[in-house]
């Protein structure tokens, strides 16, 4: 049969699923190399690589993190609101059980870099797992309740904080313990955290595209009637993506935290989950659910960040930044409309008679 | 008899989840005031309002917007602009009669820009109203970076003016205790809130929205005019939240840009728990009264408690959610036409479960005002009345300090204590703390001084690129700094807040090496 | 005699093509003022079509329509209410939350000093709904609380106060209505007559069609069949006339039929007892035995569909129970059917068996991975290989098999789910109405491959409205009416006592 490659055409281009997000991140950057000098330097201090295109990676890892959980849920057609509280929970699980006697003093700075609670493993261990039953609470409400993704994932967000507060009592934790440290600021080359998200995206590419999951994920964002006929279990596979989806959420908090030292209920992951969205939706997955791509959410985190970056490059104040945010939202959404991406697509089309 | 009951319930059974909302509130404050004696005083059943109005303002407008089946995440980007806005432009002298107007329209204008993107471009309200909100954050810090104070007259005069309320001042006087009040920004509230009762009920354009969200499909089929409807609601409730944002600025006497973060949740939250469906198409404006009224007595309660922290309000709050959440997803479901048979069994599973949730929620409220009584929380070190208002930094007076031959000036706020306290450290070891009531002093050796410069300065790299400003609104527990260092002809002052996601570690060692020179004002129990 | 003035709607050669099909050619439609004409005919037969082109949802080709005397075309569902014609859809186009009162008069409440003056608003409800329908019930409480029939007259209602209507489309009204329910519609129906509305009431209820009716016109296929005086048509010829006779044909198909059909195996493979769903279908027993196609015949809305599913496994029953090689059944759900061997090809293509964003190959594959489960997932070799024996024994017409499957046409996407059901290799294959939607020539096709399988040991229920594909290639039919079952027959039978059977009349 012919499987044999189609000739690359520049509609085959254009219908690549990552087409559009790496055009938007090509364009970010083509800006910042017109207008903002030494954006591209790169230096190298003893075999570590710095700079800002390096920058742009590091502080987008925790959004990047996010993204990839939230694609699979965004591509079963649901969302999921809560993956910021759940970084605040986990970064205040991980916290506390690094430093315990903060709950008790109001001796907010241990010093000693080798003081810590618990082993690392069990810290890590026990935060992440908090936050998979996190997921895996959307994913009940979701799957088996049958309510409706945003207002389900609506309550953790609201009560997460406030759950992760009670966790630490309402201290922030302060975190000195190196070896965690590291996750959020070491670097082998490229930043630490950059081997963190490339990890989580292998481990998630391969566990839905060398197995079943990925298909039956689109299946049942397509349509889940069809795919509940062809005997595909639908409500395991959304519960399972909202567990995911916590995980990774918390994992992000672990990275926010270390590169922190604290571990802030209040501020940790404060709209992160609104950026993962977006990065998700610049990546091209429709919040209708359907076909998605891990790598494409990741350069639309990638973009987001960029946007960021620059700004900041740029003179702009921190938090005006969410303004040119929102514009950029907007502009995205536009382009990604049908109608836009028809146009692009038919600018490489030869021209065809009309018929009478 | 029972069967009149039961017969009344059900024709009325539209009326349940507004009616659950006002039971709660009732029990909730009835409960309260059983257990604490301060909840008696009339006052503080007013100052429910009279801290929740904004809330209440916006709520309404939320309302509407959720019964047409939308949602609007940009209140509280529009409530921080038009706090700054306004600010700002009483900073210039405008007129405060104009700026009240100006914003007014501004609010309008922002709401009919993201109705005309959620009507004629399609974009789903949820990352529209999104964009928005980030869009009148950002807008807020491109005005200015700090918070800005107001001290206009008329606004001061309109933010505490206190209107007695007929018939309880006589019966005041006669107890002996001070004249409950309201203030005007409550006679406002209250004002939004009868124009959107009339709206909803007695007007096409309310009736359109219950329409559209009941059905969009078939209200356009019978001619409805959808878009316009759409386009004026998200147009309202722009003008909602610009009027919540005046209220804001009036309570807290400043426009910042971190202000209300989160608000929109809360915001929601009321609307939910007053009975509105997130879905659409039902709920009522009278509901959304109740649900503001359960959020702030939970607040009001947890304040009464006291030794519980303010983050049980938000646990308490998102508990109150799922709950109606739960209730109204098996309440709602009900499909056209559903054979007689397995709506008698559904319906028996409904009322199960309505009151088990019923249950679990008043279970709720019963353990969180019982279980403190019975010591299981070690008291943490607070007890808060209320939002501790972060002022500006007053970075003129800490400059001053400088010129006059301080090395460091340091402005610490907020915190448990919610706090003022301005310190200076002089080169001769001399240290002096003042907190607005006292003044103290405290003598450290000139070496240690030597020494933290040198600390601060090459081990923390104070004047290097690390350390930045990075304020934001604190959290309860948490201080806000302002130090200013000089050195070497060098100063440079910077600003951050405990355990911010900004914040610079190194800024925290310093903190952590300057504390121990300070004098103590002792004011943590 | 009736006369020109007589007619309020002449609707003349009407031609409407859709890309593949030609859904209506030269159909001519009129309709007499006061009378209740019912329309017609099994699914794909057209009268969805002509009436949206009626009322102005889709433009015809070519043709005329004259209303009142007057050439017309309606530009949307509005202008055509402007014009005269009200439809009243099978989906109550209405806003359940509101009051009956509102759903009324929304849009047009009457105001006093620029309120809604509600007192105003209920009894004007209240005496339109008296006026026009003669029915009185409480115009405040919302629409939801009353029952699918009530409902539909407050559309009723609103419908023809809006303009003075003179005509009145009624698309499957009585679909979810009980005997009650459909009687009361009946009589606003005769009210409605009196005053003059000519009514095109649109149903599959033959019962119905002869209780109120006082034309009939046939469509099958895109062609008008004829339009009848109700009186003078007997039901077994209105039968005849939408599903077509059977051909005295002695081609190659049926000689395979009967050679196979002593072959066919003599214990049952899947037994059903008593098996019965509220609502659904009333318990009946059916056997199905490996190598053996049983057809299932009747008109739409006799229950096929709920057969199918609930011997497929996806719908649970009531009573009764199902035996499957000699094993009771208890895992109910697509996946254990699968498991078991049973596939069903479902007659909603678009609703329950498309997955159109997704390619041909995923689609085939997509029964058979599920039942593979998670972990072990199909290399892209064995996948390729799958679809490529599939898209050549059922001759997919597709570039390739990366193609969405959005992109096919009907005919190509029913292959395409038809061959997801046979690449898991099932004992028993279920067909609810395989051919619809498809050329001529497919639908040889797949009646000859359905009698292959049964030879090569599958069992088979094939299931479809044409009563002549059904005899071509059943060795047995059972026959459906009304929800229930109510004959059996031997593949042999003559094409009239099945008619009979169907239409529910004595021979």
């Amino acid at each position: 049969m012919m499987h044999k490659k189609t000739p690359l055409t520049w509609r085959k281009i254009t219908e690549n699923r990552l087409f559009f997000p790496l055009v938007a991140l090509f364009l970010i950057l083509l800006f910042d190399f017109i207008f903002i000098p030494g954006f591209f330097a790169i230096e190298n201090r003893d075999g570590n690589l710095y700079g800002s295109l390096i920058d742009i990676m590091r502080n987008g890892s925790t959004v990047s993190l996010l993204a990839i959980g939230m694609t699979l849920v965004i591509a079963t057609g649901g969302i999921d609101l809560s993956v910021g509280a759940v970084m605040a929970i986990s970064a205040s699980v991980a916290g506390i059980l690094m430093n315990p006697s903060a709950l008790k003093s109001e001796v907010f700075f241990v010093t000693d870099p080798t003081y810590t609670f618990q082993p690392l493993w069990i810290v890590i261990g026990v935060a992440l797992i908090v936050a998979l039953f996190c997921g895996m609470w959307n994913g009940f409400l979701v799957a088996f309740m049958k309510i409706q993704p945003m207002v389900a994932t609506l309550v953790l967000m609201i009560a997460g904080r406030g759950i992760a507060q009670l966790i630490t009592n309402g201290l922030r934790v302060q975190i000195t313990y190196k070896p965690f440290s590291y996750i959020g600021q070491g670097w082998i080359i490229l930043p630490f955290s950059l081997y963190i998200v490339v990890f989580v995206l292998i481990v998630t590419s391969l566990l839905t595209r060398k197995t079943a999951f990925g298909l039956f994920i689109e299946s049942v964002g397509i349509n889940f009637r069809s795919s509940f006929f062809s005997g595909i279990k639908e409500k395991n596979i959304k519960f399972t993506v909202y567990a995911l989806c916590g995980l990774c959420a918390g994992i992000a908090g672990l990275v926010a935290c270390s590169n922190v030292k604290t571990s802030d209920a209040n501020n940790i992951g404060l709209f992160n989950e609104l950026d993962a969205i977006l990065a998700v939706v610049i990546g091209g997955t429709s919040m209708s659910g359907g076909r998605f791509s891990l790598v494409a959410s990741i350069v639309g985190a990638l973009v987001m960040q960029a946007v960021t970056q620059s700004m900041y490059a740029l003179g702009v104040p921190p938090f005006a930044l969410q303004a040119i945010k929102a514009v950029v939202v907007i502009i995205v959404i536009m382009l990604f409309s049908e109608q836009f991406k028809g146009f692009v697509r038919n600018l490489g089309a030869k021209k065809k008679e009309v018929k009478p | 008899m029972i069967r009149r009951i039961s017969n009344f319930i059900s024709n009325n059974r539209r009326f349940i989840p507004l009616s659950a909302t006002a039971l709660l509130a009732i029990i909730a404050y009835g409960l309260g005031a059983i257990f604490f004696v301060g909840m008696r005083n009339p006052q503080v059943f007013l100052n429910l309002f009279r801290n929740s109005s904004y809330l209440l303002i916006s709520a309404v407008g939320m309302t509407l917007v959720i019964i047409s089946g939308g949602i609007d995440l940009s209140v509280s980007g529009i409530v921080v602009l038009t706090t700054v806005v306004s600010a700002a432009l009483l900073q210039n002298n405008w007129n405060p009669w104009v700026v009240i107007l100006f914003v007014l329209v501004m609010g309008m204008s922002l709401g009919a820009i993201m109705g005309s993107f959620i009507v004629y471009l399609k974009v789903q309200p949820f990352i529209a109203t999104l964009a928005g909100m980030w869009f009148g954050r950002g807008l807020s810090f491109f005005i200015s970076d700090n918070a800005i104070n107001i001290d206009d007259r008329t606004f001061k005069i309109i933010g505490q003016t206190r209107i007695l309320i007929p018939g309880l001042k006589e019966l005041a006087d006669r107890q002996g205790i001070p004249a409950p009040y309201i203030s005007i920004p409550v006679l406002v509230a209250f004002l939004v809130f009868l124009v959107a009762f009339y709206l909803a009920h007695f007007t096409r354009f309310g009736r359109t929205i219950y329409a559209i969200g009941g059905n969009q499909q078939s209200a356009r089929l019978m001619g409805l005019p959808v878009n316009r409807t759409l386009l004026q609601v998200y147009t309202f409730n722009g003008f909602c939240s610009a009027m919540a944002g005046l209220a804001f600025a009036l309570f807290v006497s400043s426009g910042h840009g971190f202000y209300a973060p989160g608000f929109e949740l809360d915001v929601i939250a009321s609307v939910v728990i007053g009975g509105t469906l997130l879905s659409g198409g039902s709920g009522y404006v009278v509901g959304t009264l109740f649900g503001v009224m359960v959020l702030a007595i939970s607040q009001a309660l947890i304040q009464f408690i006291g030794s519980l922290s303010s983050w049980w309000t938000k646990i308490v709050i998102g508990v109150l959610m799922l709950s109606f959440i739960g209730v109204q997803a098996l309440l709602a479901n009900r499909k056209v036409g559903i054979k007689a048979l397995d709506a008698q069994a559904v319906r028996q599973n409904r009322k199960k479960f309505a009151l088990g949730f019923s249950a679990v929620v008043i279970l709720v409220i019963l353990a969180i005002l019982i279980t403190p009584k019975l010591g299981l929380f070690s008291p943490s070190s607070t007890t808060e009345t209320q939002q501790c208002e972060v002022k500006p930094f007053r970075k003129d007076e800490a400059a001053s300090l400088i010129e006059g031959g301080a090395v460091i000036a340091y402005h610490r706020l907020a915190g448990p204590n919610c706090v003022d306290e301005m310190y200076a450290i002089y080169p001769d070891g001399l240290v002096l703390g003042d907190n607005g009531e006292r003044q103290l002093e405290k003598m450290v050796t000139p070496v240690d001084v030597e020494l933290l410069l040198k600390t601060i300065t090459e081990d923390y790299k104070w004047y290097g690129n690390e350390i930045r400003d990075s304020y934001h609104v604190p959290c309860r527990q948490c201080f806000a700094h302002y130090v200013i260092v000089a050195h070497d002809d060098k100063v440079k002052g910077t600003t951050a807040v405990d355990g911010g996601v900004n914040m610079p570690p190194e800024y925290g060692f310093t903190l952590s090496v300057i504390r121990p020179l300070l004098p103590e004002f002792n004011l943590s129990p | 005699m009736s006369t020109a003035n007589d007619y309020i709607l002449r609707m003349e050669r009407i031609c409407k093509a859709f890309p593949g099909v030609q859904a209506l050619e030269n159909v001519d439609f009129t309709l007499k003022k006061g009378e209740i004409h019912c329309l017609v005919g099994e699914n794909g037969a057209g009268k969805s079509t002509l009436i949206k082109v009626l009322t102005g949802v889709d433009k015809p080709e070519s043709g005329r329509i004259i209303l009142d005397g007057e050439e017309i075309q309606a530009r949307s569902p509005q202008h055509a209410q402007a014009l005269g014609i009200s439809t009243v859809y099978q989906e109550i186009n209405l806003c359940a939350n509101l009051t009956v009162a509102e759903n009324i008069l929304i849009g047009r409440e009457p105001l006093k000093f620029h309120s809604i003056d509600w007192k105003e608003m209920n009894a004007a409800a209240i005496e339109i709904l008296h006026r026009l329908l003669d029915i009185d019930i409480d115009v405040t409480k919302p629409l939801s609380s009353y029952t699918v029939a009530i409902q539909q007259m407050v559309a009723i209602a609103r419908a023809l106060d809006i303009t003075s209507a003179k005509i009145l489309i009624l698309d499957e009204p009585t679909s979810s209505l009980d005997a009650n329910e459909t009687q009361l519609l009946f009589k606003v129906m005769r009210k409605l007559k009196v005053d003059g509305v000519g009514i095109i009431f649109i149903t599959h209820f033959i019962g119905q069609v002869y209780e109120i009716s006082d034309r009939i016109t046939v469509l099958r296929n895109g062609i008008l069949v004829g339009t009848f005086e109700t009186d003078t048509l007997p039901r077994v010829e209105l039968i005849a006339k939408m599903i077509g006779r059977s051909l005295a044909d002695l081609d190659e198909m049926s000689s395979i039929k009967l050679e196979s059909s002593k072959r066919i195996a003599i214990d049952a493979i899947l037994k059903a007892k008593s098996l019965g769903r509220a609502g659904s279908i009333k318990p009946f027993d059916l056997e199905l035995h490996s190598r053996e196609v049983l057809g299932l015949a009747g008109l739409l809305g006799s229950g096929r569909t709920e057969t199918a599913k609930i011997l497929f496994g996806a719908d649970k029953p009531d009573t009764g129970q199902i035996e499957f090689n000699g094993k009771s059944v208890t895992d109910f759900s697509p996946l254990g059917a699968i498991k078991r061997g049973i596939a069903l090809c479902p007659e909603d293509r678009k609703a329950e068996g498309i997955v159109d964003d997704l390619t041909v190959r995923e689609n085939i594959i997509l029964a058979v991975q599920a039942n593979k489960g998670w972990f072990r997932y199909l290399s892209t070799q064995e996948q390729y290989e799958i679809a490529d024996t599939y898209i050549k024994m059922l001759n997919i017409a597709t570039p390739t098999a990366d193609q969405p499957l959005k992109n096919l046409s009907g005919g190509n996407q029913q292959k395409v789910i038809l061959a997801r059901w046979l690449a898991t290799n099932p004992q028993v294959l279920i067909l609810d109405e395989p051919t619809r939607g498809i050329d001529v020539g497919t639908k040889a096709e797949i009646q000859k491959l359905v009698l292959k399988l049964a030879e090569e040991g599958m069992a088979c229920l094939f299931i479809s409205s044409e009563l002549e594909e059904v005899l071509r290639t059943s060795h047995r039919i059972a026959v459906l009416r009304e929800r229930e079952k109510v004959a059996e027959y031997s593949g042999e039978v003559d094409e009239n006592t099945i008619m009979h059977a169907i239409a529910g009349s004595e021979i």
